[in-house]
């Protein structure tokens, strides 16, 4: 084989490596951070309880202006001001005017 | 002599053509691009509001029965290499996802919805998540036509994701039946689990008076209310902080002999809770949680007994 048709077979190859290279690590590209998999695969642990709600437990939403508890200054997060009405969830229609959401 | 050459430039050429095959087959394999939340964008920006849901399915078939048959919903299904992902719809729109993911029985996990908050930053929300206590599942990662999402857990370990979204987030209105209508977490304790999505989310939060002394607190932006965080029951040691989502029914009773029916089990039985209507807490056939919600109009509330 002569030596210009090893350098032509070498060309080649470093080419072929270099494409593939390169979809290896750019993946889609889109801000470099992109398309290494997508890996939402988190699942909870088995084997705990759900339920068990006792008569007065409730995790609804109100209908806003819900009763607040009384005022306490032992709370980890900042309450809102006992003068602000609790807020009900969106009332209004979709794509139809106003939300209508206790405010 | 030339027959040797061209063998010798097809082994090398076939070598490099396998290898750079490998590659690309396994990047596109491992690329799948999760699908945007709206088909119809919006301008719309609504930190700390739920905005997706996604099911980590073993079953994706038999997941798209099971909710087909309870709320109509029905799927696209999009499938790129060994991954399988079907977007439900309601009415034609996009409402949640479903994620095939093989679940071992020597795992000893279970499926579950993944609930979606909305954030402007995402690599700013996870360094505030970490920096309270948080931890991360999946880093924040940047996705084609979706848009940018990470999974935390907060610092008492219930799973939740954040979302900066491409197509914006789904305007304010009240949930149609078979839509999302509210989120709760429980958590062991309350008082610092607000505490904490306050100071991640910027949420305003709210005390409510609750009948059996458990701490229920809601958690709003733009003036309404987001979620609500309570205490989980401390009858059982075997509890542990979750995000629950509640779809709207027409009738929670109704929904969960029908969930019965299909396969499916029920947590807690149908309520009448704080806003009137009655809920319940239905397992799919695969075992994840979720929450069906009546929403009534007002004049006809009961009241929670």
């Amino acid at each position: 084989m002569s030596i210009a048709t090893r350098r032509l077979a070498l060309a080649g190859i470093g080419i072929l490596l270099g494409t593939a290279l390169s979809a290896c690590v750019a993946g889609v590209g889109y801000d470099g951070d992109v398309g290494v998999g997508y890996s939402p695969g988190y699942v909870e642990p088995i084997g705990y309880d759900y339920g068990g709600w006792g008569g007065g437990y409730r995790v609804g939403p109100g209908r806003g202006g819900d009763r607040r508890s009384a005022p306490s200054a032992s709370h980890a997060y900042r309450a809102a001001p006992q003068s602000r009405s609790t807020p009900s969830i969106p009332m209004g229609s979709r794509g139809g005017g106003s939300h209508g959401g206790h405010r | 002599m030339l027959v040797n050459r061209v063998r010798y430039l097809i082994a090398t050429g076939a070598v490099g053509l396998a290898l750079c095959a490998a590659c690309v087959g396994s990047a596109m394999a491992g690329s799948f691009d999760p699908p945007p939340i709206a088909d119809q964008p919006s301008t719309e920006h609504h930190v700390g509001k739920v905005i997706w849901a996604e099911l980590v399915t073993p079953d994706l078939a038999g997941s798209e029965r099971f909710y087909a048959g309870l709320f109509g919903w029905t799927f696209r299904d999009l499938n790129s290499g060994d991954r399988h992902y079907a977007v439900a719809l309601l009415d034609g729109e996009p409402v949640a996802g479903l994620v095939q993911h093989l679940v071992k029985a020597s795992d000893k996990r279970q499926p579950f919805w993944l609930t979606f908050l909305a954030v402007q930053d995402v690599d700013a929300a996870t360094s505030a998540a970490v920096g309270h206590g948080g931890k991360v599942v999946v880093e924040p990662r940047t996705y084609n036509s979706r848009g940018r999402q990470a999974i935390l857990t907060d610092p008492q370990g219930a799973v939740f994701a954040v979302i900066a979204s491409y197509s914006g987030d789904p305007p304010d209105y009240l949930a149609a039946p078979g839509g999302w209508i509210w989120s709760s977490l429980l958590a062991h304790d309350a008082d610092t689990a607000a505490a904490f999505y306050q100071t991640v989310f910027g949420y305003e939060v709210f005390d409510l008076e609750n009948d059996d002394g458990m701490q229920h607190v809601i958690l709003s932006t733009d003036n309404y209310a987001r979620a609500s965080v309570n205490t989980l029951p401390a009858d059982s040691a075997r509890r542990h902080p979750h995000w629950l989502n509640f779809v709207r029914v027409a009738d929670a009773a109704d929904a969960a002999t029908k969930a019965v029916a299909l396969g499916g089990s029920v947590l807690v039985p149908p309520r009448v809770d704080r806003h009137g209507g009655k809920l319940a807490v239905i397992a799919d056939p695969a075992g994840a949680p979720f929450g069906v919600m009546e929403w009534t109009d007002a004049d006809s509330k009961e009241e929670p007994k």
